[in-house]
């Protein structure tokens, strides 16, 4: 008799695990789908913006070398030194032209810079920016008062969008679920120390902390502005992991765990946490929401991301002191209005995916 | 429960010591002093001579160190000294305590219309959970939470001063009261605050609004799955009454603690708003106190800030043991 006999005759299917069973519930949101395909899509604008929207070349064959000039974008000390040495000042047009007549490059999609104003002749048939022009062929949301323009402001400030957001919240929900989970499951002391830690961090107003850590810092970078929204920002996630785990704590299925004789860290991270991820999940895709709404609210103020950095909240900074510039205003608050929706309605569309119990009723 | 109330408020003293001590340090090692921050702004000419700055920074305690000037701080504070604004001259009580009715005023419409509003939409749209209507509502409602408020003023003042200058649907572009406010009579005095309440209040409101009515529907939609809401249904509870009595008071214990810790962002919530709008509140003095760096203003509002969510979530924890039985503090 083979051993194989002794198999039973039909191995019933391995059951999805809970991240693909909720990622097919996700998908099956339109509305939570279409927003993380928007947010990729924000992310390949943010990842390209040099090449989109830029006046380097995003390759270079230059005196036997290929560069990539628009790197430079991302990190100004990525630019190679020969362009330093042999005077561009960023003009890469006229000077590869002139200072090598077998160089070549691929121009990024539209030739407009974010940090300046392109000049007339500067590009070959370019009439170079007017100031405060209003939308046009060449500049497709018009233009500051400095005659920058917004298009590639805009396409530039999606990465600081996204960095804000993602790393801000980060920070803040690993610091909330763990305050809270221990506050909530092991209380006693520990809770009445955590919860008084989170009020103090509540009670300190975060404008007033942001504001003055920032300016206590010589040279504030978005790093730091990140930092201190994360560590600001930590606290609702907290509050709301606590409430779970003093309500959740008590129920039985975790009388039963511990009866078999679970760790504390096994309930905790294993048992409780991901029945009280749901609710928490809320103040997290809020949070991703609210950080950037912070950010563009604190450079709307002049507060925020240092220049020269392009945000689109200093953007409608310049709209506010010229109201009739509607294009000043419209294309930035539309682009934070939409990124802003996205991330609620991902939020949403986990919620929904992960929560046994709604997933109960909405079969 | 007396034996709670006492430790929670001196628990609440030793976190207001912590705070203020935090904030003082911080605020006192940002770069600028309030007498240079002054000097930037008037011309050369009229520059202070450095004996006369010395003489100055002795006046207003910027000569010593700010943990010595934090403890001075801290014993004005027990005598209910504020100190005195080095901006405006005058004692910082006065000067926050002009503030405090306009933010008020501001802040208090706008939560009360959004809780009035919030609480049938949130009923509503768990009652038509699924249906169309819901859908569309419930969408409505995100994209609204989701528009940041100071872009909302911007292209509501494009829309409402700029492009319907000289119609009679004109709305002023900020400030409390028009120019000519003592010649109004009483009616068209009242007239003209409606007019300028009317942008910075809708602003204020309809974000929390959303955002409260999609809190009520996310508590609903768990509550409303309960056995016992079916055991309601089924012994022929009329829908409405299941919805309010069986459902809604069963959400109110996440509902409370939202109204404890919305309570501080009544005075301190409208920043941005009231600097878009020149609203003379809290908001707007607290951010002119920063660039001007007001010591004793921004100690004072912190203070105040501070009490008020302390305060609040200890209302918070009080009414969770008043609502839910389960909860008790011996």
């Amino acid at each position: 008799m083979s051993n194989a006999s002794l198999q039973p005759a039909t191995v019933a299917p391995a059951s999805p695990g809970f991240i693909a069973e909720s990622w097919r519930r996700f998908r099956r949101r339109k509305l939570a789908s279409l927003a993380f395909c928007f947010v990729v899509a924000l992310t390949l604008v943010a990842i390209f913006s040099p090449a989109i929207a830029g006046t380097k070349p995003v390759v270079c064959k230059y005196q036997g070398g290929i560069y990539f000039p628009a790197l430079s974008y991302f990190n100004p000390r990525w630019e190679n030194e020969i362009f330093f040495r042999d005077g561009f000042r960023q003009r890469y047009v006229e000077n590869l032209k002139e200072k090598d007549p077998n160089s070549w490059a691929i121009w990024p999609l539209v030739y407009q810079d974010p940090y300046r104003r392109v000049r007339e002749g500067e590009w070959p048939g370019h009439p170079g920016n007017a100031s405060y022009a209003p939308p046009n062929r060449r500049n497709l949301f018009g233009t500051n008062h400095p005659g920058v323009d917004v298009f590639a402001q805009m396409v530039h400030g999606t990465r600081i969008a996204l960095l804000v957001g993602f790393v801000s919240t980060g920070i803040a929900a690993l610091i909330g679920l763990t305050v809270g989970a221990l506050a909530g499951y092991l209380g006693g002391k520990l809770d009445m120390l955590l919860s008084r830690v989170i009020e103090m961090v509540m009670c300190i107003p975060a404008l007033v902390l942001i504001l003055a850590l920032l300016a206590v810092l010589d040279t504030p970078t978005i790093w730091h502005l990140m930092a201190v929204l994360g560590l600001t920002g930590w606290t609702s996630i907290a509050r709301l992991t606590r409430a779970e785990f003093l309500k959740l704590r008590q129920t039985e299925y975790v009388a039963a765990a511990r009866a078999l004789g679970a760790g504390r860290l096994r309930i905790m991270f294993r048992h409780i946490l991901p029945n009280s991820l749901a609710p928490v999940l809320v103040p997290i895709s809020f949070g991703i929401a609210a950080a950037i709404l912070i950010e563009s609210g604190l450079s709307f103020l002049g507060f925020g991301a240092p220049p020269p950095n392009p945000s689109w909240g200093t953007l409608l900074n310049a709209g506010r002191a010229n109201l009739q510039m509607w294009w000043l205003i419209l294309f930035p608050g539309l682009a934070v209005f939409l990124t802003v929706l996205a991330y609620n309605l991902i939020g949403e569309g986990i919620q929904e995916a992960t929560d046994p119990k709604l997933r109960q009723g909405r079969k | 429960m007396v034996n709670y109330l006492i430790r929670r408020l001196l628990i609440g003293f030793v976190t207001l010591a912590m705070i203020t001590f935090v904030i003082f340090g911080l605020i006192r090692n940002m770069p600028g002093t309030p007498l240079t921050m002054d000097l930037a702004e008037t011309d050369p000419s009229r520059q202070i001579s450095p004996d006369e700055l010395e003489r100055l920074e002795k006046i207003y305690g910027l000569d010593k160190h700010w943990s010595v000037a934090y403890v001075q701080w801290l014993g004005n504070l027990m005598k209910l000294d504020f100190g005195r604004s080095f901006r405006e001259k005058r004692p910082v009580s006065t000067v926050i305590g002009e503030r405090i009715g306009p933010t008020l005023v501001l802040s208090a419409t706008s939560l009360v219309l959004a809780y009035l509003l919030a609480v049938p939409l949130g009923l509503y749209t768990t009652a038509r959970g699924g249906k169309t209507d819901e859908r569309v509502t419930s969408t409505l409602l995100y994209m609204l939470y989701s528009v940041p408020s100071f872009v909302t003023a911007l292209l509501l003042l494009n829309l409402f001063y700029v492009r319907l200058e000289g119609t009679p649907f004109q709305l002023p572009l900020g400030g409390m009261t028009s120019m000519n406010y003592e010649e109004l009579s009483g009616f068209g005095k009242l007239w003209d605050r409606f007019l300028h309440m009317l942008l910075p209040v809708a602003c204020a409101t309809y974000g929390s609004l959303a955002y409260y009515s999609r809190f009520v529907k996310s508590n609903m939609e768990e509550v409303i799955r309960q056995d016992y809401i079916r055991t309601a249904r089924a012994k022929g509870v009329p829908p409405f009454q299941v919805l309010v009595r069986h459902a809604f008071r069963n959400t109110l214990i996440p509902f409370v603690t939202l109204i404890g810790l919305t309570l501080p962002g009544l005075l301190s919530g409208f920043v941005i708003l009231e600097s878009v709008f020149t609203w003379q509140g809290m908001g707007l003095l607290f951010l002119d106190s920063i660039t001007n760096r007001d010591y004793p203003t921004i100690m004072g509002l912190t203070l105040m800030f501070s009490v008020l969510t302390l305060a609040g979530q200890l209302i918070a924890d009080i009414l969770y043991a008043f609502v839910d039985p389960r909860v008790t503090y011996s």
